[in-house]
């Protein structure tokens, strides 16, 4: 439905005499309208995002709906002086090895604490959801000196380490929540058969958890992907990600809202498609097991 | 191996990790913020100085009271607006179909967006010669058609507030939706058939059940909320003047860009006290639940 119920025939549903399935109409069109502006608000800002990257620069200017589609900003950010290339390429390594570095260890914890009861197992858990809290730029103004000190600075290296800082508490606590989800039974038959722990937990438990363990695997890697603060403190040059190149596309009249919704879609798009994937789990991720 | 080693040696390197990337900088950080903790002096992070950090932030610096009160008003709406406006959206989709399946799945793609760029994006929208929301606002309102809204102190500030509520309507409208899920759909059915009105049967069965779910939602907004910074940074970056400018923001321009780390590590644990009052209470939930 595109046209709006008026407000008469709101009114219309207040007064008496009406059928209950009119009032049902009624109250279905209210919905779909309501429903109808929020995907509106929503989607606005994006598809703007998405229209202004194939605008020319003269267009892009302009308040237009219509124009002729060109491809050039695509090519143009990946040229001098803007290279995102070698930012696309500083963010996939960055967020790819924290992955690939969280997602083990995570995984080792989360198994010992799903499994096992441990001295002290509360207040560790504790810790680890707290420091998804705390703030970003509290934990980055001493990483900053030393990282200073030992050479870390605008490296990948250094900006790997505290992303894990990020991660850690997400993966360990949405791979816990995957793993409490795999009966013991299997495992304990295992166990009888003379099987040792290290290998059930290879041979029965990483399996059954495999699809869990690339859930957290993306949930982590869009984070990573996402992170500015860290970026924008620890890198100028070298290991520049692509959230902090957006702020390349200044020139000296003001933004390039064409280039910038070029990079723009290129930092969101593989995110959508991520995102999309594991959407069953999103929320699960995010509240760390609060709302199921 | 015994299950008995084996159980702390498979937690030992996520809890070496996370006191690593986590636990030393929350310590150092506050280590630091007794210190004179000025970058461009060697020596001065060694150099003790007292409760001096806390005290000037204290008396000597509006501009410290001002990131206080920004981020303060600016939780406190962002807070609000998200939660009532997320929790009207999920009643509208939580009946489900294929229509409000759709919709729900739509709303994971503004909370794949990196904040940075929903920041660029608002900031695009509110051109005032190009932007589609400034033209939209200047049509309905037309007092606000000349304005140019982020040189604006307060329509600035209402601008960085709407792309955060924009930004996070859709993860707390899936979160409420899971909530909704869990309302007993018989109790409800049978308030209806007593003759209680829409209104009623929201404020005497749905709100109460749903408080609980209510409750995490509201605590991790407001978490979020207080560590605002990667939107505000490309939105307004804090302006015009300090308009915008959140405590992290405050802190950041204080240890990086005027180098006096010291004082900004003493400001930043100032932000960490409300912190732990808001984990300690999202803890409380979470470990009722497992």
């Amino acid at each position: 439905m595109t046209t709006s119920p008026t407000s008469d025939q709101q009114n219309s549903g207040r007064r008496s005499g009406i059928t209950g399935k009119q009032k049902k109409r009624i109250s279905w069109a209210l919905q779909s309208f309501l429903i109808l502006i929020a995907i509106i608000i929503m989607l606005t800002p994006i598809v703007w995002i998405f229209m202004a990257a194939f605008k020319t620069h003269v267009d892009v200017y302009q308040l237009k709906l219509f124009f002729t589609p060109t491809l050039e900003n695509f090519g143009l950010v990946f040229d001098a002086p803007y290279y995102l290339g070698d930012k696309l390429l500083n963010s996939t390594i960055v967020a790819f090895v924290t992955v690939v570095f969280a997602i083990p260890i995570a995984t080792m914890a989360a198994y010992s604490f799903s499994r096992f009861e441990l001295r002290g197992e509360t207040a560790m858990l504790v810790i680890i959801l707290a420091t998804q809290f705390v703030p970003a730029v509290v934990i980055i103004l001493p990483f900053f000196v030393m990282f200073r000190d030992i050479g870390l600075l605008d490296t990948r290296l250094g900006l790997i380490l505290v992303n894990l800082a990020i991660v850690m508490p997400f993966a360990i606590w949405m791979i816990k929540g995957f793993i409490d989800g795999i009966p013991m039974e299997t495992e304990e038959a295992a166990m009888v058969d003379g099987s040792s722990r290290i290998q059930v937990i290879r041979n029965i438990v990483l399996p059954m958890a495999a699809p869990g363990l690339l859930t957290a695997g993306i949930f982590c890697f869009i984070i990573a992907w996402n992170e500015f603060l860290f970026a924008l403190i620890l890198t100028n040059k070298d290991a520049v990600t692509l959230p902090i190149g957006l702020a390349l596309f200044k020139a000296e009249e003001g933004d390039l809202w064409n280039l910038l919704s070029a990079a723009g879609i290129i930092i969101m798009l593989p995110m959508f498609v991520l995102a999309l994937i594991i959407r069953k789990y999103f929320v699960q991720g995010m509240t760390m097991g609060a709302v199921r | 191996m015994r299950d008995n080693t084996l159980k702390y040696l498979l937690v030992l390197p996520a809890v070496l990790v996370v006191f690593a990337t986590a636990v030393w900088p929350l310590i150092e950080s506050l280590r630091l913020s007794f210190t004179v903790g000025r970058l461009n002096r060697p020596g001065s992070l060694d150099q003790y100085l007292g409760w001096e950090n806390f005290t000037w932030a204290f008396s000597q610096e509006p501009a410290f009271w001002n990131s206080v009160w920004v981020t303060t008003v600016y939780t406190f709406l962002t807070v609000a607006l998200t939660t009532v406006l997320a929790l009207g959206l999920a009643m509208l989709l939580a009946p489900g179909g294929r229509f409000r399946s759709g919709v729900q799945t739509l709303l994971i793609l503004p909370f794949a967006m990196s904040p940075a760029l929903i920041g660029v994006s608002f900031r695009f929208m509110f051109n005032p010669e190009f932007g589609l929301f400034d033209a939209f606002f200047g049509v309905i309102i037309p007092p606000l058609a000349d304005v140019s809204w982020l040189a604006d102190p307060v329509l600035a500030f209402a601008v960085c507030v709407m792309a955060d509520v924009w930004g996070w309507i859709p993860f707390l409208t899936l979160v409420l939706i899971g909530g909704l899920a869990s309302v007993p759909q018989d109790t409800i059915e049978a308030a209806q058939v007593d003759g209680a009105s829409g209104w009623r049967v929201f404020r005497d069965i749905t709100l109460p059940q749903l408080a609980p779910v209510l409750a995490v939602v509201i605590i991790l907004k407001s978490i979020f909320s207080l560590k605002t910074f990667d939107q505000i940074f490309m939105l307004t970056n804090g302006g015009p003047g300090t308009a915008t400018q959140t405590l992290s923001h405050y802190i950041y321009f204080n240890g990086m860009k005027y180098g006096q780390i010291g004082y900004a590590a003493s400001v930043a644990w100032l932000m960490v006290i409300p912190m732990i009052f808001l984990t300690y209470a999202y803890a409380k939930f979470v470990f009722r639940k497992n």
